[in-house]
């Protein structure tokens, strides 16, 4: 009987707290249209429990919709991996909904096929222009230059190296090395206890792309290479200097005792388990990493929490480029279908919609809420009600750090499902860098050169 | 009398032979019976942990059952499951029952009826399981596009009676092949019309493998994911299965909520499956036919 | 096949009418669509490009796509032993005299089939764990053999077998469930007589339940072949056809195609290429299984 009153009260208590969830004050805007519009989305509610940008997301949408009642914004939400198969059929049958988020590396097949509106005008015509944080936009311009998309969400790393402090400094190192070489050192070192130096989760094939080669490749390569990729000037992937950075990811998997032995068949939703748990001395992932471990920590082990320290990626001894480097960026962007042009106010409507999902009202929150960025710059961030390990987090992804490119926002995403799939088999030693190299290439030419 | 008493003496022969093959037999039988089970008490139990501890630890017991995932799932309106609940059972519920009748019409005559069609329909149904559906996706979304079949209540029935003919079919072909042709030819002489003997007589000779039939093919409705992402875009119209991604995050997946949630979309056909599973048995079992 | 019942034609084709429209309709009409736009270029959206047979000529050289089909070849044969040579031993032991509580049986094999290929991979996942796995926790603390252990899904020559073993637990109560109903359908006097000649179990099991079931076990073996050319859901969950491509079949590999490098031209090559291989491969094993058996006909 307890247990069924329990849980009626438990219910109860949620219902209200669905009622009386926070909300951010958007501009409401008078639009004259009344009507459907139908907005696509990966935000679910189990998805914002924890993230932030998610959460500021839908919030902003409820904030919106209260204040424009004669529009009937409906969403259509599923977890990201569905919505990508789903958005990506509906492209197909050019029959895309009224809008929705692009993402970067479908921006330019997208734009040729006439399936997203040209925004560039609308975006500088923005009441939010000034504040915007332009070098978000890049992933959704072509190389005219034109821009297809509001970027949206919140701006993350992808590469992060979180450590315990205590665990290294027992190995008598104060801080994380800043050189592959010492921490080879230390896998030496925490081998001997049956400790893995470092968690890393590549069995979804896109985790050493996103959170590590794309970091480690700017510290061969410079930004200039990879710009030069996008703008189809000159670099391959053949280069030596990118075939330099896959040798050495290969030698840091294959020959050394710096990772757990199971990288490649786990995720880093399980790789991080073993950094909670201990088994390993540090984690390599994205900001989404971040959050949960935090989240975890400060709940469970609050002693591992204070003592958790972020760092960038160790350089290699034969890269010689921006040692302090981390990939952030916007992956998606809200999109306008070219369709909703035809009816003015609704189209008034749907831009309306994109400037305040991505505008001062959602930034806001996010900031106020979790410290973090998105397209428009909220102003200062008061970033004294956080804990330490928040505001060192705000200050290493927004301030004190170098910041490069994520590969796989940019570029045909068959380049990076041919990478993504050999480097796998590439960290097992059954192909070499060259080889996978020279593959991507062939799959760049074919789509950009052919 | 003497038939019986032959089998006991056969029986009777070797006792240890007996014993050995008794306690073989059935520790085989239990061990494979026990693995298929403990999906579903794994699940059962795990849906009673955080987040966390499952993730700490996936299969202990939980130290403290909590009802938490389960009552989150059932106050939040976002997850419509009774919506969905309902679009389920209505889908899967007209399929089966398309399915049957469709698989005894047509698996009867391509058993029974010389007619010159009878083996390219035969070729042709079989040619229907090997669609490879995930890579069709795209097409078949263009297709039901173009006549406009897409997000209408009664869009699913038709993948979901096409691809579950084949099998029927062919089960229902198989075993009236097996039945013996006496029984219509008896009633052809009586003069019985061919829709009758149809339904008076054969139908119910067929029931253990109609019976198969639908319990094979509402497990499948019922959890058929493919095509109702594809081609139901109306949060209104989604199916259980659908439903439950809004329980994955991108980066995050919380197992036990997921569980949960499982659990209580699977819960009216499992409880269905247990409940009339003497009923169903014996429907496998009652059309035995003296050959 | 009956020659005393002849029905009018008209009444059969009536019969047959909705269900064959609904079936070439909904099965057809996307093949044909597929077969349409194989011979484009075609990157999603409106614009395709007609490219004549560059498509199949890139199909013929596309090693992947080779290799995937021939573990779908192996995931075939895998499953034939596997699925339906187990399921029919368990049957028999089901059905023998010997097996007690033979209703829970029969109600707790048919189970891993109905659960979502989701959750077998999870569940399976959990097994092949390096850390955390009951394999190796098995072979560490019971067999006492730490170099046994391995990262079981990293095992680029091996994964094949490991992908296989859950598909062939998971469906062996699936055709089960079929034979037991094809079973029942068997005169109990033959089984009776067949003992009092001394037949063993074994012997009744070759000699009398197979023939009298032989069309059920040639749909079985259809359904398992058909089924195994276009396996997805499992192997997607437990290694997305890795590591590398070790593991990759024709169906993921052209959901692969389609998605994630969104080359729907070239994937709706695969899709018609696949359908081919399995008809092939389905018309192959029936003209063996025919052969086989011509002599236990006569």
């Amino acid at each position: 009987m307890k247990k069924v009153i329990s849980l009626v009260l438990a219910l109860a208590v949620l219902a209200m707290s669905a009622v009386a969830f926070a909300s951010t004050p958007v501009a409401a805007t008078e639009l004259e249209y009344k009507g459907d519009l139908v907005l696509m989305h990966f935000s679910t509610s189990e998805e914002s429990e924890g993230n932030g940008g998610s959460d500021g997301f839908r919030t902003t949408i409820a904030a919106w919709k209260e204040a424009h009642p004669d529009i009937n914004l409906t969403e259509n939400v599923l977890a990201n991996a569905e919505y990508k198969t789903q958005v990506a059929t509906l492209a197909a049958a050019d029959n895309l909904p009224d809008v929705f988020l692009l993402q970067g590396m479908n921006t330019i097949a997208w734009a040729n096929q006439g399936l997203v509106m040209d925004m560039t005008d609308i975006i500088s015509a923005s009441p939010y222009y000034a504040d915007y944080n332009t070098a978000y936009f890049t992933p959704f311009t072509t190389p005219d230059g034109k821009i297809y998309g509001l970027p949206v969400l919140t701006g993350g790393t992808c590469t992060i190296v979180i450590y315990d402090k205590a665990m290294w400094a027992e190995k008598g190192y104060d801080a994380f090395p800043s050189t592959w070489a010492e921490v080879e050192e230390a896998a030496e070192k925490f081998s001997a206890d049956g400790i893995d130096t470092i968690a890393f989760g590549n069995g979804g094939q896109w985790q050493l792309n996103s959170d590590f080669v794309s970091t480690l490749g700017n510290r061969y390569t410079g930004p200039e290479w990879f710009a030069s990729l996008i703008a189809n000037t000159g670099a391959k992937f053949t280069d030596e200097a990118f075939v330099k950075c896959l040798t050495e990811t290969q030698r840091l998997f294959k020959d050394t005792k710096i990772f757990n032995a199971d990288f490649n068949a786990v995720t880093n939703e399980d790789a991080r388990e073993y950094f909670i748990s201990g088994d390993a001395a540090a984690f390599i992932g994205g900001n989404w990493d971040w959050s949960y471990i935090t989240a975890v920590l400060k709940e469970s082990n609050e002693e591992k929490y204070n003592n958790m320290g972020i760092a960038v990626l160790p350089q290699p001894a034969d890269a010689d480029k921006y040692p302090n480097s981390q990939n952030i960026g916007l992956g998606y962007a809200m999109a306008i279908n070219p369709k909703v042009a035809e009816d003015p106010a609704k189209l008034a409507a749907a831009i309306d919609l994109c400037y305040e999902l991505t505008g001062p009202a959602f930034s806001s929150y996010v900031a106020e809420n979790y410290a973090l960025g998105g397209l428009t710059n909220a102003g200062d961030v008061d970033l004294s009600k956080f804990d330490q390990q928040t505001q060192d987090f705000y200050n290493w992804s927004y301030v004190d750090t170098d910041t490069c490119e994520i590969y796989d926002s940019y570029l045909d995403s068959a380049i990076w499902s041919v990478l993504n799939t050999e480097m796998q088999a590439m960290l097992n030693g059954e192909i070499d860098p060259e080889t996978v190299a020279a593959d991507t290439q062939a799959k760049y030419d074919e789509i950009y050169n052919s | 009398m003497q038939k019986k008493a032959e089998i006991t003496a056969v029986r009777q022969t070797s006792p240890v032979g007996k014993a050995v093959g008794t306690v073989l037999i059935n520790l085989v039988l239990w061990v494979f019976s026990l693995s298929c089970i403990f999906p579903l008490v794994w699940m059962l139990y795990s849906s009673f942990k955080e987040k966390r501890v499952f993730n700490a630890d996936i299969i202990g017991l939980p130290k403290v059952w909590d009802p938490v995932n389960y009552v989150k799932i059932l106050s939040n309106k976002d997850y419509h499951l009774w919506q969905s609940m309902w679009n389920s059972l209505r889908t899967t519920g007209l399929s089966i029952i398309m399915i049957v009748l469709f698989s005894f019409i047509v698996g009867y005559i391509l058993a029974r009826i010389r007619f010159k069609l009878n083996r390219p329909l035969y070729v042709m149904f079989l040619m229907g399981m090997l669609i490879p559906i995930h890579s069709l996706l795209v097409p078949i979304y263009v297709v039901f596009k173009n006549v406009n079949l897409l997000d209408k209540w009664y869009t699913l029935l038709f993948p979901y009676v096409s691809f579950g003919l084949p099998m029927g079919i062919f089960l229902t072909e198989g075993y009236v092949k097996g039945i013996p042709v006496a029984l219509e030819e008896a009633a052809s002489i009586d003069g019985a019309a061919f829709s009758r003997t149809l339904w008076t007589i054969i139908f119910p000779l067929c029931r253990p493998i109609l019976v198969t039939i639908a319990i094979i093919q509402i497990f499948g409705c019922w959890n058929e994911f493919s095509f109702a992402l594809v081609l139901m875009n109306d949060v209104n119209l989604q199916t259980v299965p659908l439903a439950l991604t809004q329980f994955k995050g991108q980066f995050a997946s919380d197992y036990p909520k997921q569980m949960a949630a499982m659990l209580i979309t699977m819960a009216p056909i499992v409880i269905m499956y247990f409940a009339f599973n003497g009923q169903i048995i014996k429907g496998m079992v009652a059309g035995a036919v003296k050959g | 096949m009956l020659d005393s019942i002849r029905p009018k034609k008209s009444t059969i084709y009536l019969y047959l009418l909705i269900p064959v429209a609904l079936f070439i309709f909904t099965v057809f009409m996307p093949l044909v669509a597929a077969l349409f736009y194989s011979f484009f270029e075609w990157k999603s959206g409106p614009v395709k490009t007609f490219n004549g047979i560059t498509n199949y000529k890139l199909l013929f050289a596309d090693t992947t796509f080779w290799a995937s089909f021939g573990h779908n070849l192996y995931l075939v044969l895998a499953c034939i032993i596997g699925q339906i040579g187990i399921a029919f031993v368990l049957v028999l032991f089901a059905n023998s005299r010997l097996a007690k509580c033979q209703t829970i049986h029969r109600t707790f094999g048919f189970f891993p089939s109905t659960i979502s290929a989701v959750c077998i991979g999870m569940i399976w996942t959990m097994i092949y764990h390096n850390k955390y796995g009951i394999l190796n926790w098995f072979i560490i603390n019971v067999l006492g053999r730490p170099d046994l252990a391995q990262v079981w899904l990293n095992d680029s020559a091996h994964v094949m077998l490991y992908v296989s073993i859950p598909l062939i637990w998971q469906y062996i109560g699936y055709y089960m469930v079929i034979m037991f109903s094809a079973i029942a359908g068997i005169d109990k006097s033959i089984f009776e007589s067949a003992e009092i000649d001394g037949a063993n179990g074994f012997q009744t099991a070759i000699h009398i339940t197979l023939p009298l079931i032989r069309n059920t076990m040639l749909v079985c073996l259809t359904l398992c072949i058909a089924g195994n050319m276009k396996a997805f859901d499992n192997i997607y969950t437990m290694t997305r056809g890795g590591p590398g491509t070790a593991s990759m079949v024709m169906a993921m590999y052209g959901y692969k195609v389609s998605f994630e490098q969104t080359n729907l031209g070239y994937g709706s090559t695969i899709s018609v290429a696949i359908f081919v291989l399995s008809l092939a491969v389905i018309g192959g094993s029936q003209a063996l299984v025919k052969r086989a058996t011509r002599g236990l006909e006569a």
